[in-house]
């Protein structure tokens, strides 16, 4: 019967340092898992004012100038020019010929 | 043979054995065992419970210490235009606040504090400094890095800092009375982040907690909107007009790809707004928008059979209605065809329009294109158009030339789109309509109407008669009507002070926008020849924008040579160096 006795304390003990154990652990794992969040946290929020600021530098206010300083303007008629539909087939090939009719509209 | 050894206390009786089961139990060593293992599981009960305390004790002492001490404040998501860039997003910032029973010479904190925050309330922060009962005061919120690190240098024991969400916009005051603004804790109030606050919805946050929603998407393009604004702000300097405004509408699906008024405001200062010459012209004011109306009354007439564009019309003697009478400004001398009425834009013409349709055709026309009836839009209600109480003769003729009518710019481009894109109903809307979205097409006026209008407008502006001339642009056709609009003031109309306005839609051979142009006040300036006219500065503003925002909205520019050739093709090599220098 003590033997039993003392077999069961001996299991009840182990078992206290084995939950102690495990809780250790889990404390260990939680305390990551918040490190984990907070540099989430901090990345999430470097993120967002990374993002403003690209923002930012990319407004239309900014990038126009830039854009006219390079030689860029908008798109003119003059960028347009008729090919003769000969001289197209000697030059473009049929996917060519196809991509210029859809340009045409046909 | 054996004998029972019976224990006698001293003094007294031998102890009675327990008898029956129980006394079985104890007698083989059961009852030792029983309590035995009660002991363990107690044991084991009692590591369980504290297990149980230690795993849940962190989170309970986090909560309440939040609980107690951080206000509560709203995650926005994030506002992009209608290509994903971004316009309105939430940051940390710091902001700063005092622990009075901590500060230990406030009149040090506050001198300090003042040599940073010269517009500091001295008075008021050292009165709430003295009141040591309280343990929380706010100083200044939503400070820049730089701001917060110079006070950090301060040393002050007392104050401490606490991350916030705040609202940035990158894009300065680009499309500020679209966005709106929020209040100081991240609320929407106005324009489009009230509607993410109303519809959209937002999450109450502790702290500074960035939402994950996705990002909520404008109809408009930052761009076009871009080129609007700067064309108008152009326009105001070379006109000396007081204000501007201007809204590109896609006719088909209603979306607003631009809304501009100047002065602009600038969401990240909703303390601007308060300024009565900032009001949104677009949508939250009403104008009495003048010519640019006869583009509706003639759709009227049109569209009642009441007339055809062949029609010739009596317009040699002014029209006389009661003590008023209306001339035109540039008297014909002949008789005008319906067509004529709209190039030469007759006040005579469109009247006498209005009076052969009558009253009631007139009044259901203007309801049908929903001129008459408050509408709403995601940054607001729109001002609520000011109508005559009754429509006798004069009422219909003065608003047949857009005058006893006022009406909020947006709500008269959604009308005008309904006349240029076949007639079908157009609803306004500063969100993007999905491309497999179903269209409305509840249809308001007859094709053929709108295919006239269509074509008096282009004739507007290639006719060398038309008022809107002006506003050609190489490489597009482009259509339009003028309105200068005398304003009202105290007494009678404003002498020399007009709304200038041009209404202009293109390509003409097939709408697809739709550009609003209005000047505000103009002056006569060498640019337009002395005149106020809208033909000599909003038409030829309208045009400016429309060559900017042609290629932005993906619209190739022909040429009429070039148009009249039947293989052009799109220089490829001169593209490829636009795109990538």
């Amino acid at each position: 019967m003590r033997l039993h006795i003392l077999a069961a304390l001996a299991i009840a003990l182990t078992s206290a340092f084995a939950l102690y154990g495990i809780n250790y652990d889990t404390r260990q794992l939680e305390r990551r898992v918040q490190a984990k969040e907070r540099a989430i946290k901090i990345a999430r929020r470097d993120i967002a004012v990374l993002k403003a600021e690209r923002a930012h530098l990319g407004r239309p206010e900014r990038i126009e100038p830039l854009a006219r300083a390079q030689g860029l303007r908008p798109a003119t008629e003059r960028q347009l020019f008729a090919v003769p539909a000969e001289a197209m087939a000697d030059v473009f090939s049929d996917t060519a010929q196809r991509t210029a009719r859809a340009w045409r509209g046909e | 043979m054996e004998r029972a050894i019976t224990i006698t206390p001293l003094g007294g009786k031998p102890a009675r054995r327990p008898q029956g089961k129980l006394g079985d139990a104890v007698a083989s060593g059961r009852l030792r065992m029983l309590v035995a293992s009660l002991a363990i599981a107690v044991a084991f009960m009692a590591v369980a419970g504290q297990l149980v305390r230690l795993a849940l004790s962190s989170q309970f002492q986090v909560t309440s210490s939040l609980n107690a001490t951080i206000a509560e404040s709203f995650a926005r998501p994030d506002i992009v235009d209608r290509h994903g860039h971004l316009l309105a997003t939430d940051v940390e910032a710091q902001s700063l606040f005092a622990d009075p029973a901590r500060v230990i010479d406030r009149d040090e904190v506050v001198e300090k504090l003042a040599s940073i925050f010269p517009d500091l309330n001295q008075v008021e922060l050292r009165k709430n400094l003295s009141n040591r009962r309280r343990r929380f005061v706010w100083i200044r919120r939503g400070l820049s890095p730089k701001t917060a690190q110079r006070i950090h240098n301060l040393g002050l024991p007392g104050l401490a800092f606490r991350r916030e969400l705040r609202r940035a916009y990158p894009g300065g005051a680009l499309a500020g009375h679209v966005l709106g603004h929020v209040n100081i804790d991240n609320k929407g109030v106005a324009g489009f982040e009230r509607y993410l606050d109303e519809v959209v919805g937002v999450e109450a946050v502790y702290g500074a907690t960035l939402a994950e929603r996705a990002p909520a998407r404008l109809s408009i393009d930052i761009g076009v909107q871009y080129a609007v604004e700067e064309e108008l702000a152009t326009a105001l300097n070379r006109f000396g007009a007081r204000g501007a405004a201007g809204i590109v509408l896609d006719i088909d699906t209603g979306e607003v790809l631009a809304s501009a008024s100047l002065p602009d405001v600038d969401p990240a200062r909703p303390v601007m707004s308060l300024d009565p010459s900032r009001i949104d012209k677009v949508a939250s004011s009403t104008f009495e928008l003048g010519s640019v109306f006869k583009m509706v009354t003639v759709a009227m007439a049109l569209d009642n059979a009441v007339v055809s564009l062949d029609t010739l019309v009596d317009v040699r003697e002014p029209l006389t209605v009661g003590r008023f009478t209306i001339r035109d400004l540039h008297p014909a001398g002949r008789p005008l065809s319906v067509a004529e009425i709209f190039i030469r834009s007759s006040n005579v013409g469109a009247g006498v329009l209005a009076l052969e349709a009558g009253p009631q055709r007139s009044r259901e026309f203007l309801e049908r294109l929903r001129l008459l009836d408050p509408i709403k839009t995601e940054i607001g209600p729109v001002a609520a158009p000011q109508v005559p109480d009754q429509w006798q003769e004069s009422e219909i003729i003065t608003t047949s030339y857009g005058h006893g009518i006022a009406v909020a710019p947006l709500q008269f481009a959604a009308a005008a789109a309904t006349l240029l894109n076949g007639g079908h109903r157009v609803i306004p809307t500063f969100v993007k309509r999905q491309p497999d979205a179903e269209r409305d097409t509840v249809p308001l006026i007859k094709p053929a109407t709108s295919d006239d209008i269509r074509r008096i407008m282009r004739r507007n502006v290639t006719d060398p008669k038309g008022t809107g001339k002006r506003a050609d642009v190489a490489g597009y056709p482009v259509g339009g009507k003028t309105g200068t609009a005398e304003i009202p003031g105290a007494g009678g109309y404003k002498k020399d002070a007009v709304i200038s306005s041009f209404l202009a839609a293109f390509p003409m051979n097939k709408p697809k926008y739709l550009v609003f142009v209005l000047l505000f006040e103009p002056k006569g300036t060498g640019d337009s020849g002395g005149e106020v006219f809208a033909g000599r500065n909003a038409a030829p503003t309208a045009g400016r924008i429309i060559r900017r925002i042609g290629p932005l909205l993906g619209l190739l520019p022909t040429s009429e040579a070039a148009a009249a050739q039947s293989n052009r093709v799109f220089d490829a090599t001169r593209l490829a160096k636009y795109e990538t220098r």
